[in-house]
């Protein structure tokens, strides 16, 4: 399958995080679906932050719910720790998911407005009955006075200082792993950097292993270890921040740097650019899911799906040409 | 929560305080019995021992209003409990649980919806008799289909915000949930409407008595009391005055608390809404030089808005010049008044409230002493504007069509047809494929970059003088946002026009904009040729905006130089330089003295800073922020030292930031 494959997992033993072969559909009215994730595979290991990027609808928030069982994938793995998550219902899902937490991109809808912020932070423990004495510790570690917290509302904060709140509610937990779906999208550059700044300090202290997604490449570049790009519920792309950036193989990688304003970044001179916007969900290409909108597609990419394989140590690609290395038996180009 | 419910809440709740106490101490009150006929001289007016007069059988009037009170009053709120009782629970699971219960619960909702109201109460009354508690119960189950359909609106609109997915995440469990996430934000829209919802049943309850079903004669009640005094108009009409008042206030007063309620669910407030509705004044201006052989100019540019919180200057002095073929970016953080400049450039900044000043020049002209209609034919002709949101500049309901050959037949009197291929050709040079077919679309058929474009062809179809975009490609992916940018380029070389980018993405002005003004608190701080001042940065807020902006050139893990705080508040602004809370360069002299706008070595390069980057005058020594090490350190020590919590800032429209 296209963009698919688990060529690029490592073994079980070393991620804390396994996804293999996700598939999330919703129905899209006259018996059809929008595919809005399809043979998603990728794993974390513990302490590394995986970033993941690509173009608004491309299927990155979906994964992020899937992989929390909210709602549950319509096929495929999700192992954490071992622990088949897909597999698990009621009450023994709702044990093992608190591993897992999330920050979500809206600052504002994230938090319950009716409740004061320290009540918010303190629900997790609330519920559990362990870790309250970790809710102070952690409105102070993302910067907040928990007395100020005891006794304000979301709505008297701003929009970073209620993402930080965010972020204290999943890691009072002390979840395995936690995702971040757009956690600064929301903010300005200024407070953007405090929370980059704050994610990577808290990564540091409490040996944290996230998932950070988000579709400025720059930002993921910046706190990941390595970077999955997706394209239309498919996986492109996964390599260092310093391999997708410096060599990248996959057309759509290329085009999406190529898009990035480069004023004085001292970048790569713009590679061919792609136009138009990516096809519907509802309606994917066949073979490869890029192809309507790639420069280099041939006839081989519309009739086979191309899978994961590795072209460099540590580095992925899902094309049948990529970029700068001998396609299929084709030509260098 | 704290906010002004206004006189008019807390005397609508003294009335019905009022009237509910007369009602429940009714027999303790020194009032004749209601049902005592002949207590005085029937259909006598206001005398000692009744205030009120007497009715047609001689009982005491306000006797009867205070005891119809309890009959009025108590199926209004009866109804409204009963109804909520049923209802609400019935709609939270409908909204909450969705699916198959949700279908079914519609489904006889609709069905119970559809049933003729007063065949219903007919046949109540018929069969059950006409007693208070029954005509409670059918005006009560008479409102339990309307509050199904409200709290299972509201129930599905708060059980899809993120905070119900974390709280599940969390491990609650669907009951508690529901209980702790969701109720509590559905209560206070259920309370405004159980407020209106009274209001409704005592007129309901009025009307039933009118038809003779409610409760019967001689337990008085309002509705019953002005139709027995219907007859007596003429005669002694103080009979129906004192129920009709009384009902009319306690009416009134129930839908005021409603309103005033709903009034607090509705939105965050900030303190800024204006507090008088009236023109914009004018601020006295300062003496400035009109430019020659420039496009547009704007001088001492100032939009100051009187708010409850104080003077809000939103645009405070802003100055600039710009050329054809060129193109001029704003920068600055959400709130530091760049969308508000363009406004007032435009003059579509609010008039209620506004302070304005200055003088903006087009060719020489002053637009700021062109009346309404003037101003009106220079918008879309002359001066075109491109926002955000496309959805906010488009109509859902008229075709791309209609829209893009509107301004073609209004502004330049083409005909329909002629105005059409236009409007086609329009599109197609923005880069919408197959536009003829696009044209008979609607805004919601495209996708957000192609909506964008749309805007942008509007915009340009009567060939402007100056575009202004703002953040015209925030809303949209890298490579749509690059095609968009791209197209504006292509647009002002080939119709040698100038642009106005607004944008809060220093990598987009950077590569975009000829010449950029960063603004602070309303103020330019810094303005300059692009490359200068990306090159050579003087303010140490430009300084800080760049540090603070990742860049793909940077290994991963690099450590981003922390601007902590935020904005100031606009309508209680530092004093001197309003950045000095922030600055890590700051010393007394900043937080004493505003500084001007000086010259920089390179030509058109000025910067308010009193010791700026780069030129060994600042840099000397730094405050205490930079000494700590972490970044929730640096976070909780400035917003302790009072760089303040502001609540929203000016620009309620500019997204980013909330
Ligand atoms: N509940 C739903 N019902 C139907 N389609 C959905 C639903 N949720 C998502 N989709 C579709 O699934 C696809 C993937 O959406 P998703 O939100 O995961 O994208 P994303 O990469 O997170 O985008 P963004 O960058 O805009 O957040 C899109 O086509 C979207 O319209
Ligand atoms: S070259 Fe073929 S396989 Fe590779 S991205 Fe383009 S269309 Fe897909
Ligand atoms: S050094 Fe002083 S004048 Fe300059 S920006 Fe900082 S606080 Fe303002
Ligand atoms: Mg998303």
């Amino acid at each position: 399958m296209a963009g698919s494959g688990n060529a690029h997992l490592r073994p079980a033993d070393e991620v804390v995080l396994r996804v293999e072969d996700l598939v999330v559909e919703f129905p899209a009215g006259g018996g059809r679906s929008v595919h809005a994730v399809s043979g998603v595979s990728f794993d974390v290991a513990r302490g590394e932050t995986l970033g993941i990027v690509g173009e608004s609808g491309c299927g990155k928030s979906t994964t992020a719910r899937a992989l929390m069982q909210m709602p549950p994938p319509r096929a495929g793995s999700v192992r954490l720790d071992g622990v088949e998550l897909t597999a698990l219902r009621g009450e023994a899902l709702r044990r093992t998911r608190r591993r897992l937490q999330m920050v979500f991109q809206d600052p504002i809808s994230s938090l319950n407005p009716r409740r004061r912020v320290r009540d918010i932070v303190a629900e997790g423990p609330r519920v559990w009955g362990t870790g309250a004495d970790l809710v102070d510790e952690m409105l102070t570690a993302v910067g907040l006075d928990p007395a100020t917290a005891a006794a304000r509302r979301p709505h008297e904060f701003s929009g970073g200082q209620c993402q930080r709140v965010s972020i204290a509610r999943a890691l009072v937990l002390e979840p395995e792993v936690v995702i971040c779906d757009e956690p600064v999208s929301a903010l300005d550059v200024s407070v953007q950097a405090q929370i980059l700044a704050l994610l990577e300090e808290l990564k540091e202290r409490y040996r944290l292993t996230l998932v950070f997604i988000a579709h400025d490449l720059a930002v993921v570049k910046n706190v990941s270890d390595r970077i999955l790009v997706m394209y239309l519920g498919k996986v492109c792309e996964l390599a260092s921040g310093e391999a997708l950036v410096g060599r990248p193989a996959h057309p759509y990688t290329r085009a999406l740097l190529a898009s990035i304003p480069r004023g004085g970044l001292g970048l790569p001179p713009a590679d061919r650019l792609i136009s138009g916007e990516p096809p519907s969900p509802v309606t994917p290409p066949s073979g490869c899911r890029f192809r309507t909108r790639c420069p280099a597609a041939t006839p081989l990419c519309a009739a086979e799906e191309p899978v994961m394989r590795r072209i460099g140590a540590d580095h992925w690609v899902a094309c049948h040409h990529p970029h700068g290395r001998g396609s299929n038996g084709g030509e260098v180009r | 929560m704290r906010r002004r419910l206004g006189w008019g809440f807390w005397l609508a709740l003294g009335w019905i305080t009022l009237v509910l106490a007369a009602a429940a101490a009714a027999d303790l009150l020194p009032l004749p019995r209601y049902d005592e006929t002949l207590a005085g001289p029937p259909q006598s007016g206001p005398g000692p021992g009744h205030p009120f007069g007497t009715d047609g059988l001689g009982r005491d009037v306000l006797s009867r209003v205070v005891y119809g009170a309890r009959v009025s009053l108590g199926v209004g709120v009866g109804a409204v409990l009963l109804g909520v009782l049923i209802g609400a629970p019935l709609g939270v699971l409908a909204g909450y649980r969705r699916r198959a219960v949700d279908a079914v619960i519609m489904g006889v909702n609709d069905i119970a919806l559809a049933f003729p109201a007063l065949v219903f109460a007919l046949a109540v009354v018929a069969f059950a008799g006409a007693s208070l508690l029954n005509v409670l119960i059918v005006l009560g189950v008479l409102g339990v289909p309307a509050w199904v359909r409200l709290v299972r609106g509201a129930t599905m609109v708060f059980s899809e915000r993120e905070f119900v997915s974390a709280a599940r995440l969390l491990g609650a469990r669907d009951r508690t949930v529901l209980w702790r996430e969701i109720v509590p934000n559905v209560s206070l829209p259920v309370a405004s409407y159980a407020f209106i919802g009274m209001a409704v049943a005592i007129v309901a309850e009025g009307s039933l008595a009118f038809l003779g079903l409610s409760v019967q004669a001689p337990t008085p009640t309002w509705g019953g009391m002005i139709n027995e005094g219907r007859p007596l108009m003429e005669t002694a009409p103080h009979v129906v005055l004192l129920p009709s008042f009384v009902m009319f206030l306690t009416v009134l007063a129930f839908n005021l608390l409603g309103d005033r309620l709903r009034a607090l669910t509705d939105v965050r407030q900030s303190g800024l809404e204006p507090v008088r509705r009236r023109r914009a004044e004018r601020l006295p201006a300062r003496p400035h030089h009109v430019e020659e052989d420039v496009l547009l100019q704007a001088a001492d540019l100032r939009t100051h808005f009187t708010t409850a919180r104080g003077t809000v200057r939103a645009v405070d002095g802003v100055s600039f010049t710009l050329e054809r073929g060129r193109t001029l970016a704003v920068v600055g953080e959400s709130g530091s008044g760049k969308s508000m400049l363009i406004r007032s450039v435009l003059g579509l900044a609010p008039e209620s409230g506004t302070l304005r000043g200055g003088h903006v020049y087009l060719d020489g002209q002053d637009l700021t002493e062109l009346d309404d209609q003037q101003m009106r034919r220079l918008l879309g002709t002359r001066l075109a504007a491109v926002f955000q949101d496309p959805m906010t500049a488009l109509n859902p309901v008229r075709t791309i069509g209609a829209q893009v050959a509107e301004p073609l037949m209004v502004h330049l009197g083409m005909k329909r047809r002629a105005a059409r291929a236009r409007a086609a050709e329009l599109l197609a040079s923005v880069g919408i494929p197959e536009p003829a077919r696009t044209l008979r679309r609607y805004p919601h058929q495209l996708s957000g970059g192609m909506r964008q474009r749309v805007t942008i062809a509007m915009a340009l179809s009567c060939g402007p003088d100056v575009l202004f975009a703002d953040e015209p490609t925030t809303a949209l992916d890298v490579t749509v946002q690059d095609q968009v940018l791209r197209l504006i380029r292509r647009q002002r070389e080939e119709r040698h026009m100038a642009v106005v980018l607004v944008s809060h993405d220093l990598s987009v002005v950077a590569e975009w904009a000829d010449e950029v003004i960063v603004m602070y608190a309303g103020k330019v701080v810094e303005r300059g040729p692009a490359a200068t001042l990306f090159e050579r940065t003087r303010m140490p807020y430009t300084e800080a905006l760049l540090a603070a902006v990742p860049k793909l050139t940077d290994p991963a893990h690099h450590p981003l130089r922390l601007l902590p705080g935020r904005p100031p508040d606009l309508a209680n602004p530092p004093s001197g330089c309003a950045f000095h809370p922030r600055c890590p360069y700051a010393r007394e002299r900043c937080s004493a003295e505003e500084p001007p706008l000086f010259q920089a070595e390179a030509p058109d390069h000025l910067y308010a800073c009193w010791y700026p980057v780069g030129t060994g005058a600042g840099a000397v020594e730094t405050s205490g922020v930079s000494g700590m090490s972490g970044a929730a350190e640096v976070l909780r020590a400035t917003e302790a030292a009072g760089a303040e919590e502001t609540t929203d800032t000016i620009e309620g429209a500019d997204s980013r930031g909330r």
